[in-house]
């Protein structure tokens, strides 16, 4: 069993004037699963790299003070010795995954390590059982859902049998059945095989039966450490940073009450017939026969697991993609007459991967581009731009790099940037992803605001339960590519069946 | 489908890569770049490709082809060459008397071809080693081979990173446009301006990406310094296959080099002798 001991550290990155940690002392028992929270950008990733040795050995900064694992000093052993007692999960499974199959990537880490040639096979099967994808070895990364990817990145961890596992928002790109999966395994390898764990999440209530303690982190610094028993006692500390609670309906409560459904439906908008999608060199269809049609005014969630077609029925109702077969009407034209070019101000856009928008030298110019390329008048441009900036709250940022921004604040740029267009049909991919309670709702206030005003239509993709139930007038559920529920959030929370 | 083609050790593929990436240069004969080519291709066919493979090679091989023929076609410059056919004529307004005429010229062709030859057949095996070899071999075969770990690195995660850059760059134009930019405007400054913005958030989400991915490797205990400690388990070791490829590779190339060498003697009247003669003729006609 390994403790963790943290002393005085300090750390400060390169283009920063103020330290990121800042006087951290903690002591990580051996055993423990310790729940690390926080509003993004405290801090959470940047401690857990101190701990695996990523900080300083693979990233430039100033630290001081002393990060001991089992009594080795991580700051100065090779990360190859460190690996061995730590392994670390990262977010997303896309950017972790190196190799072409699931038992090269698992075997990759056990060859770095210097594991026998012989007991390499052994410990793949093994460490694949243990996540439930006995079987997989010759499965093509390529060909595995996100969920599944997380699970072989597990895999690959746990197969170098660390003693302490650093997870960093693990489950923020997983549908709920896939979180719990992670979270099962994680809770196996805690409980029977006494694995310490250090779990960052901004989802509490997921996470929050599995810990026996509770740390909360501020700009930096940990301003409260308590066991679970007693961390949750007072909610006030969580709420003030805007973090989740295992009991945080007060926030749902004022939000359905901010944001009551529309009751009169204006003109159709979207309207998809029969329409079914299947991408190149694909064997089945990412959408099947799926029909619906919707209307001014209302504020739509897709939800399903991953891969179930949410962001592909997103691309086809914004005419980034042509359907198949069927037909999709984007405000009374059929999507496979139109260019793009004809949809700008109808139709806007912002990926889960925000960045993918983010072109101009300043957030002033990112949201100026759109109403520019549109040649309004130049007043028009100049109210849209103050207008977006001012309900966005990005004035302070207004002449920062878009792409030197925090997660939150790079995602609020590029809806300030679409909604800047005024487009009659808003589609948002993923919301959640990356985000604090408070920042997220922050963001769908300011936007469900400026949907509501003008009359326009936001539909959003999101695993997110409670993000649905409080802003959503309706919900599209879709499994396999088909549409199994379109209606009201609660009817379909209150269907068991679903 | 895993064939024998796969199972060469990296190193190997890599020096075959090499070594007919100086053939292809010490050549001149059509016939010998012709057989050059075959043989990449005979790689790739023997390693059973996949039919979504075979048209990406396909259209590879139809761009490369086509620019090539096409740009050495009409600005062949060397002489004598023969015109085929005039496209614009030199007292055309403007364009023909500005360019003194445009026309397609057969010598320009046949350079074109042999240019095509040679840079389409580094193109296969190029494909041929991305196909048929593993990121971790690949980057493992490079730090064998003496290549410096960060440079390793690097090349294998950008080859690892073509399809994402592929996708993301779709992404991000189709973002432009909903956004209303038009790429190809009247005022070319600004379509540039755009299109090197474009450029922006790719760049950027290489960089993000390449960092994650090379964080997640470190965690794993990889270091681009020492490979002494590594176990090379299910990475294929250098085998009497491998040997005998190399072999055969290197020998080929100093025959060649050697076989020029004797011809380039005697071009240039250095040295003759008349029981070389059939070696000069088969340096001559075929190499």
């Amino acid at each position: 069993m390994v403790p963790i001991q943290i002393e005085n550290l300090f750390f400060t990155y390169p283009s920063r004037t103020t330290p990121t940690l800042n006087r951290i002392n903690i002591d990580i028992s051996a055993g423990d699963f310790v729940l690390l929270t926080g509003p993004t950008g405290c801090g959470k990733t940047t401690l857990l790299r101190t701990i695996n040795g990523l900080i300083p050995h693979a990233s430039a900064g100033t630290q001081s003070g002393s990060v001991t694992v089992g009594n080795q000093n991580v700051t100065t052993q090779p990360m190859s010795k460190t690996c061995q007692q730590v392994g670390f999960l990262f977010q997303n499974p896309e950017y972790q995954l190196f190799c072409t199959t699931v038992a090269d990537e698992i075997a990759f880490g056990l060859e770095n390590i210097g594991v026998p040639a012989d007991a390499i096979s052994d410990r793949i099967t093994l460490a694949l059982d243990q996540v439930g994808l006995k079987g997989f070895e010759d499965r093509l990364i390529t060909e595995l859902s996100s969920g599944e990817k997380q699970r072989v990145a597990l895999a690959s961890i746990i197969s170098m049998r660390p003693k302490v596992l650093l997870l960093d928002e693990p489950t923020s790109h997983l549908d709920p059945k896939a979180t719990h999966n992670i979270l099962a395994i994680v809770k196996n390898l805690n409980t029977e095989m006494g694995v310490t764990v250090v779990f960052t999440t901004h989802r509490v209530k997921q996470v929050e039966e599995l810990c026996n303690r509770v740390v909360l982190m501020d700009k930096g610094q940990i301003c409260l450490d308590l066991p679970k028993s007693s961390a949750f006692q007072d909610t006030k500390p969580f709420l003030r940073l805007g973090v989740e609670t295992p009991n945080s309906d007060s926030v749902k409560e004022k939000q359905i009450t901010n944001f009551a459904p529309s009751t009169e439906l204006g003109n159709q908008l979207l309207s998809l017939t029969n329409i079914r999608y299947r991408y190149p060199e694909s064997k089945m269809d990412a959408v099947k026969q799926l029909n619906c049609h919707i209307s001014e005014g209302e504020i739509i969630a897709i939800m399903g697991a991953n891969g179930s077609g949410k962001t592909t029925l997103l691309n086809l109702m914004g005419g980034l993609l042509r359907p198949t077969g069927g037909e999709v009407s984007i405000v009374g034209r059929d999507s496979k007459k139109l260019k793009l070019k004809h949809l700008a101000g109808t139709v806007g856009i912002v990926f889960q991967n925000p960045d993918l928008l983010l072109q101009a030298a300043t957030v002033k110019d990112e949201i100026t581009f759109g109403p520019k390329n549109l040649k309004l008048t130049i007043e028009d441009i100049q109210n849209r731009v103050e207008d977006a900036i001012d309900v966005f709250m990005l004035t302070e940022f207004a002449d920062d790099v878009p792409h030197s921004l925090s997660r939150g604040q790079r995602q609020r740029t590029a809806v300030a940037a679409a909604a800047s267009l005024k487009p009659k049909i808003f589609l948002l991919d993923e919301p959640t992803t990356g985000q604090d309670l408070q920042n997220l709702h922050r963001l769908m206030d300011e936007l469900c605001q400026a949907i509501r005003e003008g009359n326009r239509t936001l539909i959003f993709a999101t695993h997110h339960r409670e993000l649905t139930e409080q802003y959503a007038d309706r919900i599209l559920l879709l499994n396999n590519g088909k549409l199994i529920f379109d209606g009201k959030p609660a009817t379909a929370f209150s269907d068991k069946a679903l | 489908m895993v064939s024998t083609m796969h199972e060469l050790d990296p190193r190997t593929k890599i020096v075959i890569m090499m070594l007919c990436g100086c053939l292809v240069i010490l050549l001149d004969s059509p016939i010998s770049l012709l057989a050059c080519f075959l043989f990449s291709l005979l790689l790739i066919a023997v390693s059973s490709p996949t039919l979504k493979q075979i048209r990406l090679l396909l259209l590879f091989l139809l761009f490369t082809t086509w620019g090539l023929l096409y740009s050495q076609a009409i600005f062949y410059n060397a002489f004598p060459r023969t015109i085929l056919f005039t496209l614009v004529p030199s007292d055309f307004p403007v364009l023909g008397e500005w360019t003194g005429g445009i026309s397609v010229y057969r010598e320009g062709i046949f350079h074109g071809v042999v240019q095509s030859l040679r840079f389409n057949t580094t193109l296969v095996i190029g494909c041929y080693i991305i196909w048929t070899t593993q990121s971790r071999e690949l980057l493992v075969a490079l730090m064998k081979l003496r290549i410096p770990g960060t440079l390793a690195f690097m090349v294998t995660t950008a080859l690892r990173f073509i399809p994402i850059i592929v996708e993301e760059t779709t992404a991000v134009i189709r973002s432009q446009r909903l956004r209303g930019f038009r790429y190809l405007r009247l005022n070319i400054f600004a379509s540039i301006n755009g299109i090197i913005n474009s450029f922006r958030p790719i760049l950027a989400g290489i960089i993000r990406q390449a960092t994650h991915l090379g964080e997640s490797v470190e965690s794993r205990g990889f270091s681009t310094e020492s490979t002494s400690e590594r176990t090379p388990s299910m990475a294929s070791g250098m085998r009497s296959m491998d040997y005998c490829i190399v072999t055969v590779f290197c020998f080929s190339l100093i025959a060649i080099v050697g076989l020029k060498l004797i011809y380039f003697c005697y071009a240039n009247g250095i040295y003759y002798a008349s029981w070389l003669r059939q070696v000069y003729t088969f340096t001559r006609e075929i190499l």
